[in-house]
């Protein structure tokens, strides 16, 4: 996404009052940031407030970056994931990964996710298919440990190598494969009695 | 994760080697004992469908589109410039107005709308009806209005012009009044007469005798006192004139 030296120009630039080149950065970054947050936080209002609190973070912060200790979207994503954290700790939104059929809410006859989950036996369009698929997957996302989400989000949806994971999650390589493995099985698992035509 | 041997791969080195192995990466020996191991294990075989199918979902998942909105914000907290043109990329170009149609939409239709609710319209009469009265007390007539906010220096001729008028009108009701008094005392002159004059006894001359103190009471004879109760009083004329002249003067 990135060459090095051109975002270094920019980073440079914006550290001395170019607002134009703080406005490009906004442009390349926002999208990927949003979506980061988008699927750790689950809601599109809570992103939207995550992604500019990133980028007012990233702006004062923006002359401790450095270029030889990393890409500058790793040190974004770790900005990212840093407030993300912050976010699901304030907020007390310590989910554990739990089945699909264990109830949402804290009334016994509540209605399991697995039955929330909206009938796809006949859909009448491919598109709303394709978002109602989407929106399970995002809901089942949300229903993994905070741990096992971020790292199936760098790396499945930001396409983020091991190395740069294992720099933002400061954990160990091993560590992180570990992680994507159970995320994505445990995302699996979650899905199978939704989707068992599929599977 | 139990850690079996199968095939000469334990579990932990199949966990290890389960994100290569679903990133394409793995191949040769290693990939053929990592299948191996796969199809016997039963824990790290359903592991694999599990993680692929995964992972399947995962890439489904298609990038979300942030707020139009957004970009402008992020740039309105960070620099405090507000980019209009993030808001609106395309703007619809606007029909030309003339500048008395933009004047009439931007000024005077406002101030309309309020004036025309009836709560201010008494307002506004009450606040035209006290302008009115207090220039005509000042002698400004509202053709002079104009003139007076162009030339503040003619505030002042204003000012002493009024105050010359009413000292001529005090002047002259001075002359009145002292007029008045000397027709009063033309009248009030008796005809001569003969035989000697004499003295008209006064009824409250009391200087020919030793100050008494008077404790009457005034309310039993407050009917003398008015004159016009009371046609057997004195007259009048019979009263003495006291010619009053005021010469204060207004400045």
């Amino acid at each position: 996404m990135e060459d090095v030296q051109v975002v270094a120009m920019l980073v440079r630039r914006c550290i001395a009052g170019d607002s134009a080149a703080w406005e490009e950065i906004v442009q390349n970054y926002n999208r990927k940031i949003y979506n980061i947050c988008y699927r750790f936080a689950g809601s599109a209002d809570d992103a939207q407030d995550l992604t500019q609190e990133v980028f007012i973070k990233m702006y004062r912060t923006l002359s401790s970056y450095d270029p030889s200790k990393g890409a500058f979207v790793t040190w974004v994503a770790t900005i990212t994931r840093n407030l993300l954290v912050d976010h699901f700790r304030k907020t007390k939104q310590d989910r554990l990964t739990d089945s699909m059929d264990t109830t949402a809410s804290e009334h016994e006859d509540a209605q399991p996710l697995s039955e929330q989950i909206p009938d796809q036996s006949a859909p009448p369009d491919a598109r709303v298919r394709q978002r109602e698929v989407s929106e399970t997957v995002h809901q089942a996302l949300g229903k993994l440990s905070p741990e096992l989400r971020e790292a199936v989000i760098l790396r499945d949806l930001q396409d983020m190598d091991y190395r740069e994971i294992a720099t933002v999650l400061k954990v160990p390589e091993g560590t992180v494969k570990s992680r994507i493995n159970r995320g994505r099985a445990e995302l699996a698992r979650l899905l199978q009695r939704t989707y068992r035509q599929v599977m | 994760m139990p850690d079996h041997t199968r095939n000469g791969m334990q579990c932990n080195e199949f966990d290890t080697l389960l994100s290569d192995a679903l990133d394409g990466i793995l191949g040769g020996a290693v990939l053929d004992r990592f299948q191996a191991h796969a199809r016997i294990c039963k824990t790290c075989g359903p592991l694999l469908a599990e993680a692929e199918a995964g992972r399947t979902w995962l890439k489904g998942l298609t990038e979300v589109e942030p707020p139009a909105s957004m970009v402008a914000n992020i740039l309105a907290s960070t620099t405090g410039v507000d980019t209009q043109r993030l808001w609106t990329p395309a703007r619809a170009p606007q029909p030309r107005v003339s500048w008395w149609e933009q004047v009439q939409a931007s000024y005077l239709e406002p101030i309309w709308a309020v004036v025309r609710q009836p709560r201010f319209a008494m307002s506004f009469g009450m606040a035209f009806f006290a302008i009115s009265v207090t220039l005509t007390a000042l002698g400004i007539k509202p053709g002079e209005v104009a003139t007076l906010v162009a030339h503040p220096a003619t505030i002042r001729h204003t000012y002493y012009n009024t105050q010359a008028r009413v000292i001529r009108y005090f002047d002259n009701s001075r002359s009145v009044l002292e007029l008045n008094a000397m027709v009063r005392a033309i009248r009030r002159t008796p005809p001569a007469e003969p035989g000697p004059a004499q003295p008209k006894e006064r009824k409250n001359d009391t200087t020919q005798q030793p100050e008494q103190k008077q404790e009457r009471n005034y309310s039993q004879t407050g009917n003398q006192l008015i004159l016009a109760d009371n046609p057997l009083g004195p007259s009048v004329n019979d009263l003495p004139v006291v010619s009053v002249t005021t010469y204060r003067r207004f400045v």
